[in-house]
């Protein structure tokens, strides 16, 4: 696995931003400063960024609630999606959408999504795009656990599969959909298991891993543009917080917790990066800093924007 | 008491070999297939008693669901991590319970962890992973009372057991893993995805096998040697590049499932027990069974050593005919 070192330090100065954002929206929500529901990436950090790194700006992703780190990893603007967190009108969706209504189409973000399982649709259709004018570009479509026991995740892997569409469809496996514990929703540990149903590559990865991602999203990225059809990869992994902001989490146990927490992925890359004599100490400090200061200034920017009027309130209004 | 364990991996079958080679997903339920069979093997052959490592999923608890058992069946108690670690502890432990066999139900990988915990109960090694070498596709039933015969004292382990040779992984010295059948010297400095299939990346290779009707690293020496390793032999193989060295012989091997490459060979050597051999590279990583598993971090020497202390494993159809011999079959009554 040849990743030259410039990519090295995106997927960890990435990592952190996705990080240091969500940590951020965690306090400011508690402060009343952020509205409508979020649904935090801590955690899950090596996913979003190991499968970006691999994508270009023409290509796609198609996201979910908890879709932050997607949007970050695929180029999203801090600024605009703080804003819009704060229901500022210099946000995204001019700060009537919020957190699940992010996209920037420009940037191939064809958006967050508030409906578990919406994204395989508009994945499937965007890779039917690609094909159908001939391009090479590819698709690389987030979702749950819980999503794949929609009736989207079978039709879409089932259309992609016929017409070998570019799309790499992610399971972020966190063990739970909302509360419920994978298993007591689904009688297969792996998700990856049903992509024999559809005739389809399908792998499980150690989600926590952005190197084990990243090589996996790599080969299926190639097998794609080469026309060869979708794969499904299943990423273990873990989120911190709860469901939601708010949530109390009282179906798992501290202890649970705390067996992921030792498997987190930043302090795991960050220990590869040193021994391997890619990044010092003092290197990764700059990056941290440098992160933080971004933070800073989106939340700034947020906080000095301007809200929306009352008169705009049925602007971009379609149904 | 006649006590046999089961370390059953669930995540055995899944890795990114289904993408980069041709390898199939093996299905959880086909294990729990397989372990139900096992069990009546067990129980058939006179055991009382099994011990199994609980996992994520509840191989041998699903298992249970259909078939009554007169046996005592019990999970073994300890803390499951999903890593491969389980299969180590629970070797362990069930080494100190005096189980008289363990039944590995995984591929190379999963025998790598169980012999990492445990080397002197006889293994009963049930492929069910992707380049299985040291595991065998057999019917459940019958390695279930193979395993059984071989515990309940039917047949003795010494006659129904194979020794096995062991690569010992050394850091600076320093004892860190081991192989059961291959550990290869990697050009990259990341474990990723685990997996290796870039051949113009192995650089040498250590073999206890070689055989060109194995899948996987050890069928390149099966394809150079032409004949069987002894007990007490292993290979060192030096690999170069294809495009840039005329030197040596090229060969092709299935180094994978569906993956026929060619390699060339600069060098070989057949090497004894105690052998250690040096790898010059650094940083690089040393993949043991076909899995990327030891860094060698920079400024670190690694070196790889030839042992015959590998576990015991059953052989199923000597046990069965000794069985036959020892009047120990069922079914065998007027």
């Amino acid at each position: 696995m040849a990743v030259e070192k410039e990519k090295l330090q995106w997927m960890y100065k990435n990592m952190l931003t996705i990080r240091n954002f969500e940590e951020k929206v965690a306090e400011l929500f508690a402060a009343g400063k952020c509205y409508g529901f979020v649904h935090l990436y801590v955690g899950e950090e090596a996913v979003a960024t190991g499968v970006c790194a691999n994508l270009r700006k023409e290509d796609y992703i198609t996201s979910t609630h908890r879709g932050h780190g997607h949007l970050i990893s695929k180029g999203g603007d801090l600024k605009l999606m703080m804003a819009e967190l704060f229901g500022r009108r210099t946000g995204y969706c001019k700060g009537k959408g919020g957190s699940m209504h992010i996209a920037d189409v420009e940037l191939g973000i064809l958006g967050a999504n508030g409906i578990v399982g919406g994204g395989f649709p508009i994945a499937v259709g965007a890779g039917f795009t690609a094909k159908y004018k001939g391009t090479d570009h590819v698709v690389a479509c987030f979702f749950g656990d819980g999503a794949s026991n929609q009736g989207t995740f079978h039709e879409a892997l089932n259309m992609a599969s016929i017409w070998k569409l570019p799309v790499i469809f992610v399971n972020e496996n966190n063990l739970y959909g909302i509360s419920l514990s994978q298993k007591k929703s689904m009688n297969v540990p792996d998700v990856a298991a049903r992509a024999a149903a559809y005739n389809i590559p399908g792998l499980v990865v150690d989600g926590n891993d952005v190197l084990a991602v990243y090589e996996a999203v790599q080969e299926a990225v190639k097998r794609a543009r080469s026309g060869e059809g979708p794969t499904l990869i299943e990423c273990k992994t873990y989120r911190y917080r709860g469901h939601f902001e708010g949530d109390p989490t009282v179906y798992r146990s501290d202890e649970e917790v705390e067996e992921w927490r030792k498997k987190d992925p930043i302090p795991r890359f960050e220990a590869t990066l040193s021994q391997m004599g890619i990044m010092t100490e003092e290197q990764m400090e700059k990056i941290r800093l440098e992160v933080s200061e971004m933070i800073e200034e989106a939340v700034k920017f947020a906080e000095e924007s301007p809200w929306p009027s009352p008169e705009e309130v049925l602007e971009d209004v379609y149904a | 008491m006649t006590l046999v364990g089961i370390i059953a991996n669930p995540a055995s079958g899944k890795d990114i070999r289904r993408l980069v080679a041709h390898g199939s997903v093996f299905d959880n339920i086909e294990k729990v297939n397989i372990a139900r069979r096992i069990l009546l093997g067990l129980e058939a052959t006179g055991v009382d008693k099994v011990l199994y490592m609980p996992d994520y999923f509840g191989i041998v608890p699903r298992a249970l669901e259909h078939v009554r058992l007169k046996m005592s069946v019990e999970p073994l108690k300890m803390y499951c991590q999903g890593t491969q670690d389980d299969s180590t502890l629970a070797a362990k432990l069930l080494e100190k319970e005096g189980a008289k066999c363990l039944i590995v139900l995984g591929g190379d990988g999963t025998n790598r962890a169980v012999a990492k915990g445990s080397i002197s109960v006889p293994f009963m090694p049930v492929s069910t992973g992707t380049n299985n070498i040291f595991p065998s596709m057999v019917e459940g039933t019958i390695a279930g009372m193979a395993a059984g015969y071989v515990a309940a004292g039917t047949v003795s382990a010494e006659e129904a057991t194979y020794p096995t040779k062991r690569l010992d992984i050394l850091i600076d010295g320093e004892l860190r893993d081991l192989a059961l059948v291959d550990a290869a010297l990697y050009d990259d400095i990341f474990l990723g995805s685990k997996a290796i299939w870039d051949m113009s990346k192995v650089k040498e290779l250590v073999l206890t096998q070689a055989k060109p009707s194995n899948i996987g690293l050890s069928s390149v020496g099966g394809m150079i040697l032409q004949r069987h390793l002894a007990e007490d032999e292993g290979l060192h193989i030096i690999l170069g590049s294809l495009e840039d060295s005329k030197e040596g012989f090229e060969v092709t091997a299935p180094v994978a499932p569906g993956l026929i490459k060619p390699v060339r060979v600069l060098e070989f050597n057949e090497i004894s027990l105690g052998d250690e051999i040096g790898f010059d590279i650094s940083p690089a990583v040393i993949a043991l069974d076909g899995e990327r598993e030891v860094e060698i971090l920079p400024g670190r020497k690694a070196s790889v050593r030839l042992s015959n202390n590998g576990p015991r494993v059953i052989d199923i159809e000597r046990t069965m005919w000794l069985a036959v011999q020892n009047k120990g079959l069922i079914g065998r009554s007027k």
